[in-house]
């Protein structure tokens, strides 16, 4: 069996990415998608917004997706959609992959490296314990955006939507504008939690009203969405009894979180960061099981499409440097990146491999709250490598620090510190 | 008023109200007047159950409080207009389908109506899916008997009808070390109720069966021959079967009345035209009495016990291996329910349920406090398992009587009508025990205007929709090449293909909603909740069934997934942009 340098998994931005990398690279390379089409969630995302750093303009969803299936193609990366992974294993050679699809059934394939980028999922209502009823109508954000975009239905016409993650806020702009009434977007938090931009261009610019500190506390309606029945919250989120209100409508859209898609990690044994939800990665986005890398949502969610494309790009280039340096293969010498959990909500990559000759390092992390004129600092055995002051940082804004640590083979740490 | 009567109605006014009268109608009691709360209606009923009655007729109401009637289906029309059957069996859960299927054996015709969209859309798809072992019923109840008896024959049936069925022992928790000392007399009512195997299990040796439980469990009572199934697959199988021996089935059909001469049902009325049985069987569950009551013959009174109960997602399905039970079963109460954690067939963990009395027969709305309540009791079982680990949640209804027994009976008033009632646990275990007595039973009546006799090309073997993801792979690939669509996977989570959807939408008891596939599936029931899927599945019904987006549903007429296709609705320069 003839194996595969680098197997991708997931044909989203991400993958795409990655797979386009490795492959111009010289890895003998292999995407795997399970749809049927390229480009993953970006195919549902008509708004623009995207490739703002990445082609310097401002593309839609697919238009981005575009550009890459196109560079795919005219590079010729080998790729397979409409096929599933049903089970992933360790082997001699690296990886042993089980794909079903409708043409060849079930079949194996081998990889001396796997790139994870399965992307993102919507947390459901009953993740976060809506009660009440159970009737139709009730949809996350990204269902509805595919009812509306893809399908070309409209999923409900008086709506609220629960949290003020990006794909609620960018559904209330596309459902008032295919006729529906969005009656207030209602968010348990005290800040939004999706980009000011659109929270200004989705919500202000429609006059749709945000509810911060509000939650829904029960779903009203046998059959359809009736009503739901919306409570204050206090400063832990829990609903403060007394405030009860209730709003007609007849859908509720949810927007309350996304939470990288890691089943095949796990089914790998990979250990999960969670405080990102993602593996633990290196500098290479190599996984704490060799040769296996995460890039894009599936090792942590972006705010930006760019950041995922870039994030698969390394992936690519990196797994392939781990296939041609297979034979002289040692252990790597990884060191923590350590943070306080209390300012940081998460720092990426939790490890630094001080024998990688990859020494051009990209953190990407993630305030905890809404700070003003902080300071940022990378430090290792109190040699600061890093330092930066920001005017301001906020959880919903992703920042990326890029650097290059040439001599660190004497640290035992890094640390990343907020003042 | 009788003496009797006389002193229970003495008992209730001094205990609970002086507005409750009582009276004696046939050998039941009835109970009249008003009061403050529900918990007062439920009390009154459970102090007027005596040997002396067949039962209590709870007609007291509650001051103030509107519990709504019945939910109707929204359809109307003529399809069963004077339809002439031998056997109607009103009910479409697990009872009513199990009987279907034994009546099947013979040569007569029969129909099964339900009123949902749906088979199992009650208690038969809101439960834990447990196989009892048959313990927790008083011995020498109908319950014990029929439980014990049902859930021996299991094994066949599943084997028979296809459903997977594991018996994976349950097993009653202690967290002192002394309960084991209780030991002989669970043994004594095991041999009084008829299960067998029964064995005390001490730390050790339950940690070897279950590694992950709680350092404070000191030991457990293994009942062996206990055994989980998916309690809607099992209906559906049992109703399928039914459906190739010849039984007819009708959703969306409510019983709104009945016709009677002298002593027999003429006819029965429902939304779909009015049909003429010459037996008619009360499967209703919830509404069991309000079916006994158009035949003037209620006797009996369901009060409807609502439980809740969570499922956790698969991943979690490792720590737990069997079923686990807290150990409020011992309790002679007969109402009372442990819960505990299940490994369902499909692997998840169910937490619950609970149990708790409230007025309403189709409240299935779930609430914070009792799903959290439900979650910190249980979870402490196994450590590991924590509440982030919810997928999700539900409710159920239990039709239990005031009596707390099963009714399982030819009427004493009405000549062509037999009572399946006050089914609740362990309904699920008994059911295909209860179908054999129903089936004699209405064959007797039968009897006595025809002759009835068994079809000699009765066919037990009923093949279910194949479960690809569970096969060796070379059983997947031959079927792949055969049908395509079953290489082609549409719910991620629960990596289900096309063609099993298409497969659940063609089936002897079509799926024609959303939820009904889901149900046949299980795609939509991973840890997204058909959040990728749905969509896709509503496409293929669209495609396969040939009806229009527009009328896609949930869970049948009045739960449309969408309103309406874009653009129609759209306003021009709405908002400060002009357009997008």
């Amino acid at each position: 069996m003839n194996p595969y340098d680098v197997v991708i998994l997931g044909a989203g931005p991400a993958g795409l990415a990655a797979g386009l990398q490795a492959h111009k690279s010289g890895a003998k390379t292999l995407i795997i998608e399970r749809e049927d089409k390229l480009g993953g969630i970006l195919k549902q995302c008509i708004h623009d917004g995207f490739g703002l750093k990445k082609f310097n303009e401002k593309l839609t969803g697919p238009e981005y997706a575009g550009r890459y299936i196109k560079m795919i193609e005219d590079e010729n990366v080998p790729i397979i959609t409409s096929t599933f992974v049903t089970d992933v294993s360790k082997d001699q050679d690296g990886f042993s992959l089980s794909l079903v699809n409708s043409k060849k059934g079930i079949y194996e394939i081998h990889a001396k490296s796997l790139i994870l980028a399965n992307g993102c999922r919507e947390r459901t209502p009953k993740q976060i314990f809506i009660h009440g009823s159970r009737p139709a109508g009730v949809y996350t954000a990204g269902t509805a955006q595919y009812f509306v975009n893809i399908l070309g239905y409209l999923p409900c016409k008086k709506c609220v939507i629960l949290g003020s993650g990006d794909i609620g806020l960018i559904m209330a702009r596309r459902l008032t504008l295919e006729g529906a009434e969005i009656e207030g977007v209602y968010e348990a938090k005290s800040i939004p939690s999706g980009l000011s931009r659109n929270i200004s261009q989705c919500l202000e610019d429609y006059d749709i009203p945000i509810h911060l500190s509000h939650t829904i506390t029960k779903i009203i309606g046998a059959d359809r969405v009736e009503a739901v029945e919306i409570s204050k919250v206090d400063d832990r989120m829990i609903p403060i009894i007394g405030t009860e209100t209730i709003v007609e409508c007849d859908g509720v859209i949810l927007s309350v979180g996304l939470i990288p898609e890691n089943e095949i990690a796990e089914s790998l044994d990979i250990k999960l960061d969670m405080a990102t939800k993602g593996p633990f990665v290196d500098q290479n986005l190599m996984t704490l099981e060799d040769g296996v890398f995460s890039c894009g949502n599936a090792l942590h969610v972006n705010d930006l499409v760019d950041y995922v494309s870039e994030s698969g790009e390394y992936a690519g280039e990196n797994a392939l440097n781990y296939v041609k340096n297979i034979e002289s293969k040692k252990e790597r010498k990884l060191i923590p990146i350590n943070y306080e959990k209390e300012k940081f909500l998460y720092v990426i990559p939790q490890f630094i491999d001080t024998d990688s000759d990859n020494k051009k390092i990209t953190f990407y992390l993630r305030s905890r709250e809404v700070r003003k004129n902080a300071r940022i600092q990378i430090m290792g055995n109190s040699e600061i490598f890093y330092d930066k002051k920001y005017r301001f940082l906020k959880p919903p804004e992703m920042e990326r620090i890029e650097m290059d640590f040439t001599d660190i083979d004497h640290l035992d740490a890094i640390e990343v510190i907020m003042k | 008023m009788s003496n009797l009567s006389d002193k229970i109605q003495r008992k209730l006014n001094r205990k609970i109200s002086r507005n409750i009268t009582c009276r004696e109608w046939r050998c039941s009691i009835i109970l009249e007047g008003k009061v403050d709360t529900w918990e007062d209606v439920y009390l009154a009923g459970k102090l007027a159950v005596n040997d002396k009655y067949k039962g209590v007729v709870n007609k007291i109401e509650v001051e103030g409080l509107d519990i709504p009637k019945i939910k109707k289906p929204l359809l109307e029309d003529k399809y069963l207009l004077d339809k002439e059957i031998d056997v109607l069996i009103i009910g479409g859960g697990v009872i009513g389908s199990s009987i279907a299927r034994e009546l099947s054996k013979w040569d007569i015709s029969v129909l099964l109506v339900d009123k949902e969209d749906d088979l199992a859309m009650h208690a038969s798809s809101r439960n834990d899916g447990m196989i009892h072992p048959g313990l927790a019923p008083k011995p020498g109840t109908k319950k014990a008997y029929y439980n014990v008896k049902g859930n021996e024959m299991h094994t066949k049936i599943t084997e028979e009808l296809d459903v997977s069925f594991k018996r994976t022992g349950s097993r009653i928790v202690f967290y002192n070390k002394y309960m084991r000392f209780v030991t002989p007399i669970i043994k004594a009512r095991a041999r009084h109720n008829g299960v067998k195997g029964i064995k005390y299990l001490n730390a050790d040796e339950l940690r070897k069966e279950e590694p992950d439980i709680s350092r404070d469990i000191t030991g457990a009572i293994l009942m062996p021959s206990a055994g989980i199934l998916s309690p809607y697959k099992m209906t559906i199988a049992f109703a399928e079967n039914a459906v190739m021996n010849g039984v007819e089935i009708s959703l969306n059909t409510i019983v709104s009345a009945m016709e009677k001469k002298e002593d027999k049902i003429i006819s029965v009325s429902t939304n779909r035209g009015k049909i003429y049985p010459r037996v008619v069987i009360n499967a209703a569950g919830a509404f069991s009495d309000e079916i006994a009551a158009m035949a003037d013959d209620q006797f009996f009174t369901i009060h409807p016990r609502k439980g809740e109960a969570i499922l956790l997602d698969k991943k979690k399905g490792n720590l737990l291996n069997s079923i686990l039970s807290n150990p409020a079963l011992f309790k002679i109460k007969n109402t009372s329910k442990g819960g505990g954690l299940v490994k369902t067939i499909e692997g998840n963990v169910l937490v619950g349920p609970n149990a708790y009395e409230q007025p309403y027969k189709e409240d299935f709305t779930t609430n914070k406090n009792s799903i959290d309540e439900v979650l910190k009791k249980h979870l402490t079982l196994v450590p590991k398992l924590s509440s982030m680990d919810a997928i999700t949640y539900f409710a159920g209804i239990r039709a239990a009587t005031y009596e707390e027994d099963f009714i399982v009976e030819k009427s004493e008033h009405v000549k062509n009508l037999v009572h399946v009632a006050g089914i609740q646990s362990p309904g699920l275990a008994s059911a295909p025990a209860i179908a054999e007595d129903i089936e004699k039973m209405a064959i007797e009546i039968l009897s006595e205007v025809n002759d009835v006799k068994k079809k000699s090309n009765w066919n037990p073997i009923r093949k279910g929709i194949p479960k690809l993801n569970l096969m060796e792979y070379e059983k997947r690939n031959e079927l792949i090449k055969e049908r395509p669509d079953y290489g082609e996977i549409v719910c991620r989570c629960e990596e289900v293909s096309k063609g099993e959807i298409i497969d659940a939408i063609n089936s002897l008891v079509p799926a024609t909603s959303i939820d009904a596939i889901k149900r046949r599936t299980r795609a939509g029931m991973g840890r997204c909740q058909s959040g990728f899927c749905m969509p896709l599945v509503a496409k293929i019904l669209e495609e396969e069934s040939g009806m229009n987006m527009e009328n896609v549903t949930k869970k049948g007429i009045g739960s449309e997934i969408i309103v309406d296709e874009t653009k129609k609705h759209r306003i021009e320069g709405r908002g400060k942009h002009e357009s997008l």
